[in-house]
């Protein structure tokens, strides 16, 4: 264990010298602060126009105009001056008569984005964009990590040292996963702090309308997950890339198979009636349930339950992990392949 | 480590296959400790593989290899042991002194000013914070021996150690094997520069195809295998004679002299048995062959391209 700790800390020391673990942080955080300030413009947005309808191009009297928008403060106003002139009075009637509706809802709405760039359920938002995002970077991130030694040879001097073959790995892929949680982290560290920018900038919070609130367990529980969801796509590019010897072939694959899998279950389920069991075990589709079910969250529709989904995770990993480990084992040591 | 082990490599019928190629034979070697020991054979002949299979990074087909009496791919006892295989590999985006300092750091052997002492060693302490991705083919190769003896190793396994060194380099390189092979550590030099080897090595082993053809002392292996140059009162009885004599292993006329192939320890015997049937010698030259001689004749390929010989 010791040796390890010991080969995971020099891990580290390579790692932190490439500009490609900062600039995956950078996008990270960047990305996480959508969450904050994606949900506080759509929260001041709601505040000043009640809400936005859009107009299509076949109802404006000017024709070959794109759709526009008119906001619902507008419409019921009763002000002739807010109303928008480009637009038959039927019309308008119709959009102040969809707006009427909405505003029952307006509280509620209004709360919900309010609630969701301020903290805690600024961070739980902040993972559902993240997660994603990780998920494509940690593939580039533990390809390159992994195939490095392969492209420039240095397998051959690492292991000559008296790593051991399985401790080396097993570092490797430890300190990408402690550095996939002290990244996540970081980032929700840089959320929390625009939440409270955010929080102060929007003034007194909206009324309560019932709306239920993240809590902090609950985005403790997101990250938890969020963090436990990378660990079969870890297993799966560092799989791919000890099989071909390249971070070439795990960075695509990683990338790759995010968006393959799911046009392949959206062309075969249309296809045939039974895919969608079989899709029910794919590694994305399980990925996206088990994060999706964590919380208050909604499961989205067909989706496996969280349970089945952490199973099928978990033999990804075993299974993937397995088969790398003993293929770095087995195989016999060559020099460089001239990789990245 | 056994310290009062006799022997710093023990392998037993190693051998190494590659589908329907037979890399490495049967292969069963000693080295004793301390000295410079040159692993020589033509290109393709086994020797970076067996060093491959001591060092873990080749899984042998069959037989054992031991380090220091331990199983050689034990990672403990790779710690004990410093390498440099074929050209040097490291961190292109890491400067030469970060890379030496991850080196130690996951050999976890040896302090931190050895890092310093050894660039200087090695003349790269002026280009020590230059990324690796910028050393020259010899700076590299530099830097690859500065990693092999980091940790002090009591082994040292150098492969082809003075590719891409200007001259002066490889003066210097030389000097450095043989200063390295003094006292209790052992140097295995890999090389098929055989002039080289036969001025640093105390002992060598010859492969060829992936067999052990010879192996002991360079003396040893010249002398075993001497030619004497002989001028006598009668060169053709002379030749005559000398063609029954059951230790002599031939005898030839070339250029006006006889070139008697015989062990060098029983050379003396040669006039003593002419003298009797009234021969006598003019001259009785011994013939030093170089190992580049003595490799072509027992492995019968170039030792640089690895051609048979014509």
């Amino acid at each position: 264990m010791s040796l390890i700790a010991n080969l995971a800390r020099w891990e580290w020391f390579k790692l932190r010298r490439r500009w490609m673990l900062w600039v995956l942080l950078v996008f990270a955080i960047l990305f996480a602060q959508l969450a904050v300030w994606g949900g506080y413009f759509s929260y001041q947005n709601l505040r000043t126009t009640g809400g936005e309808l859009t107009v299509p191009a076949s109802l404006q009297s000017q024709q070959g105009r794109a759709p526009r928008t008119v906001a619902c403060n507008d419409l019921l106003s009763g002000d002739a001056a807010r109303m928008p002139s480009d637009l038959d009075a039927q019309v308008v009637a119709g959009l102040a008569a969809q707006c009427r509706q909405q505003a029952a809802t307006l509280p509620a709405r209004t709360e919900r984005a309010y609630l969701g760039f301020t903290l805690p359920g600024s961070l739980r938002s902040a993972l559902s964009i993240v997660q994603t995002l990780m998920l494509i970077l940690l593939a580039i991130l533990t390809a390159s990590a992994v195939g490095i030694d392969y492209g420039a040879g240095t397998l051959r001097s690492v292991l000559t040292q008296g790593t051991g073959r399985w401790t080396y790995l097993a570092a490797k892929l430890a300190t990408l996963l402690l550095l996939t949680g002290l990244g996540l982290l970081v980032a929700l560290a840089t959320v929390a702090i625009s939440s409270t920018i955010a929080t102060n900038i929007a003034g007194a919070p909206p009324a309560a309308a019932g709306s239920t609130a993240a809590t902090w367990s609950d985005a403790a529980t997101a990250y938890g997950k969020a963090w436990l969801s990378i660990v079969p796509y870890i297993a799966l590019v560092t799989f791919v890339t000890v099989f071909a010897r390249a971070s070439a072939a795990g960075i695509a694959i990683g990338l790759g198979y995010y968006f393959a899998e799911q046009l392949i279950i959206l062309l075969f389920s249309s296809l045939f009636s039974w895919f969608s069991q079989v899709a029910d075990f794919f590694l994305v589709r399980n990925i996206t349930a088990f994060t999706g079910g964590g919380g208050n969250a909604p499961i989205a529709g067909g989706l496996p339950d969280e349970t089945h989904a952490l199973l099928v995770m978990a033999a990804y990993t075993l299974a993937l992990g397995a088969l790398a480990f003993w293929l770095f084992e087995k195989r016999d040591v060559a020099g460089a392949t001239g990789g990245g | 480590m056994n310290a009062e082990t006799e022997y710093v490599i023990e392998t037993k019928d190693l051998t190494k296959r590659y589908g329907d190629v037979l890399a490495v034979d049967t292969l069963s070697l000693r080295v004793a400790r301390g000295g410079v020991f040159g692993f020589l054979g033509p290109n393709g002949s086994g020797k970076t593989t067996t060093m491959g299979m001591l060092l873990g990074l080749v899984h042998p087909t069959s037989g054992e290899a031991r380090i220091f009496g331990d199983p050689a791919r034990h990672p403990a006892t790779l710690r004990q042991v410093g390498a440099m295989v074929e050209t040097p590999t490291f961190y292109p985006y890491l400067s030469g002194r970060a890379n030496l300092t991850y080196f130690q750091g996951v050999k976890q052997r040896g302090a931190k000013a050895d890092i310093a002492r050894l660039l200087e060693l090695v003349d790269l302490g002026k280009r020590a914070d230059s990324k690796f991705s910028t050393y020259s083919l010899g700076m590299k190769q530099r830097l690859g021996i500065a990693c092999a003896l980091l940790g002090d190793p009591q082994l040292v396994f150098l492969d082809e150690p003075t590719n891409g060194l200007d001259p002066a380099g490889v003066v210097e390189v030389r000097e450095l094997i043989r200063e390295l092979g003094r006292g209790s550590r052992t140097v295995i030099l890999s090389s098929h520069l055989l002039a080289e080897t036969e001025l640093v090595c105390d002992n060598v082993a010859v492969l060829s195809r992936g067999k052990l053809i010879a192996q002991g002392t360079i003396q040893e292996l010249l002398r075993s295998h001497d030619t004497t140059r002989i001028r006598t009162t009668d060169d053709t009885r002379a030749k005559a004679v000398l063609a029954e004599v059951t230790w002599i292993e031939s005898v030839r006329a070339e250029d006006g002299h006889l070139l008697v192939e015989a062990p060098a320890e029983r050379v003396w015997e040669i006039g003593r048995d002419l003298a009797k049937r009234d021969i006598y010698l003019h001259e009785l030259t011994p013939l030093h062959r170089s190992l580049e001689e003595f490799f072509m004749d027992v492995t019968g390929t170039d030792p640089t391209t690895g051609r048979t010989k014509e």
